[in-house]
């Protein structure tokens, strides 16, 4: 009986601390900014995950879409890090590039696997430093929600992305750590081109296969 | 209000966990001692290179890149071909099942984590799942309690240690068990104490039944990353530095519990590379986690205070690289 009685008050007590959590958690600080992430993730989506659409055009996209709405300067600019300021011109030239490409081929086959989830913007955040931090979630039909978060920041009055963070995860973070190692392994920044001009023509021979 | 669902053994009084936790910092100095005979790293001495050093925090690199090796080649020679026959053998549903009741299995040491914590909130959504699993959900084969809005989380000792102020330490690979450092391999040892399937193992005379569902989490949890590590492995330059990378950065967001705090400090895009942070530092979710857990109104609003950098609790990705910048201006610095 006391067993019982525990029981239901916890049952009460768990439910009503779902119910006391409001459904939303994250405001919408800035709603353009969100605005700006849903149709950008709709159109991303028209655009690239087509399976009609060959690898070589979806590349093409992929391309024109890191141009237009990315802050591709600014991200190369942060992932080299500390090493930005030790490049001379022609290594940092050389490097945006080359980066580039290697985003094109890491990321460019994966939009083949989408399968119909639905990309829905939750909110965003204001940051210190200038940057909104649009939330959004990623619906999987067999598992768990991925909850991706994204970076933009003004850009000739309209926005650009200069980070994307899956699971608390950032890209820009994990891909300067990445090529820390890779500059540290390597003996500097040429052994990074070096590397990235290796692991790009790889991507070019799987691509052409 | 109800009676604390802590299980109270002797082992689990304050006194005896924070014995334990430093029985656990002993060990893992004397890893970590063993480490440093073994396979320390030397530091660099060009500047930018040491910063590089300091920013991986892996002193050990060496020692722990060869257990990376060898944690990889178990990986392709055993669990990933076990977890690939898993996943193609067993149907999603039946995959979804052991994972349930695995999660539920967990729940004590969820609830106890939940509690240290201080979040009552958390802790309740652990003990409304549990009963509710346990019963409907046939002894936690089926998520019942999801449906009705009781999400699971995870919680482990490493994020209570993480929540009050204990560092992360430097990088460690642990053989077989893969990326941690000093303060989540303690979590691990104490989450075993927490762990009920221990005492059935020790005194109900069923030998490993704890190590063997944690074998059978490893080979689900492997067949559910099948195509997501591949991947990254494929798309790194350097996969060992990718995952160190991966790892913190999750163990963050898990201390964090997800959320984003709602002052929230990005990267800096613009600012000179040595004013950067690595990895994003969190700021503390709450400081006063004893007063939180003695009063029962307490509600999960972040107390963000701005402690002393030695003194208060703060949730930080790697933090000894943080430094003023010691060359010239910033200002001098931007090409």
């Amino acid at each position: 009986m006391t067993a019982l009685r525990a029981f239901l008050a916890v049952l009460l007590i768990a439910a009503a601390s779902v119910v006391v959590r409001p459904a939303v958690a994250a405001g919408d600080a800035d709603p353009a900014a969100s605005a700006f992430m849903q149709k950008l993730g709709n159109d991303a989506i028209d655009d690239l995950t087509d399976p009609a659409v060959p690898m070589p055009e979806r590349q093409v996209r992929f391309r024109r879409l890191l141009d237009e709405h990315f802050d591709m300067p600014a991200i190369a600019k942060f992932v080299l890090g500390r090493y930005w300021r030790t490049a001379d011109e022609t290594q940092r030239a050389e490097f945006q590039k080359l980066f580039q490409d290697f985003l094109v081929g890491s990321y460019s086959a994966r939009f083949s696997e989408y399968r119909g989830e639905a990309f829905k913007v939750s909110g965003s955040n204001a940051e210190t430093g200038g940057t909104v931090l649009v939330h959004s979630k990623i619906d999987m039909p067999t598992s768990e929600d991925i909850r991706v978060d994204w970076r933009l920041r003004g850009r000739g009055g309209d926005y650009a992305i200069v980070d994307i963070i899956v699971e608390g995860v950032s890209m820009a973070v994990t891909q300067r750590s990445e090529f820390a190692a890779v500059i540290q392994s390597r003996g500097g920044v040429d052994g990074l081109l070096e590397a990235l001009r290796t692991k790009n023509a790889q991507s070019a021979n799987n691509s052409a296969e | 209000m109800l009676h604390s669902p802590v299980p109270r053994r002797d082992g689990l009084q304050p006194e005896g966990w924070v014995a334990r936790i430093h029985r656990g910092a002993v060990m893992a100095a004397a890893v970590l001692g063993l480490g440093l005979l073994a396979g320390c790293a030397t530091p660099p001495d060009d500047p930018d290179a040491l910063a590089a050093f300091e920013e991986a925090n892996d002193p050990l690199e060496p020692l722990n890149r060869y257990f990376f090796e060898l944690n990889y080649a178990a990986d392709e020679l055993l669990l990933k071909p076990l977890a690939g026959w898993y996943y193609v053998a067993l149907p999603n549903f039946a995959q979804d099942g052991v994972r349930n009741a695995l999660r539920n299995l967990r729940s004590p040491i969820v609830l106890a984590n939940d509690l240290f914590q201080g979040e009552t909130e958390r802790a309740g959504i652990t003990v409304g799942r549990f009963l509710v699993n346990s019963t409907l959900g046939l002894a936690g084969l089926f998520d019942v309690a999801s449906e009705m809005g009781l999400e699971y989380h995870a919680e482990d000792f490493g994020q209570t240690l993480a929540v009050h102020g204990v560092g992360e330490g430097p990088y460690l690979v642990l053989p077989l068990l893969g990326p941690s450092n000093p303060r989540d391999a303690t979590g691990l040892v104490v989450d075993m104490l927490f762990d009920p399937l221990t005492y059935v193992g020790i005194f109900g005379g069923i030998d490993n039944i704890g190590l063997g569902a944690g074998v059978v989490e490893g080979i689900d949890t492997r067949a559910r990353n099948l195509k997501t590590l591949d991947e990254i492995r494929k798309g790194s330059l350097d996969y060992y530095a990718t995952l160190r990378s991966l790892y913190r950065q999750r163990r963050v967001d898990e201390i964090n519990n997800g959320e984003t705090p709602p002052e929230g400090v990005g990267p800096d895009f613009d600012a000179a590379p040595e004013d950067e942070t690595s990895e994003r530092p969190a700021p503390p979710r709450k400081s006063a986690v004893v007063a939180a857990v003695a009063s029962p109104t307490y509600v999960t609003v972040p107390v963000i205070d701005a402690p002393a950098p030695t003194a208060g609790p703060r949730i930080v990705a790697p933090t000894s690289f943080i430094k003023e910048p010691t060359g010239p201006t910033p200002a001098a610095l931007e090409p």
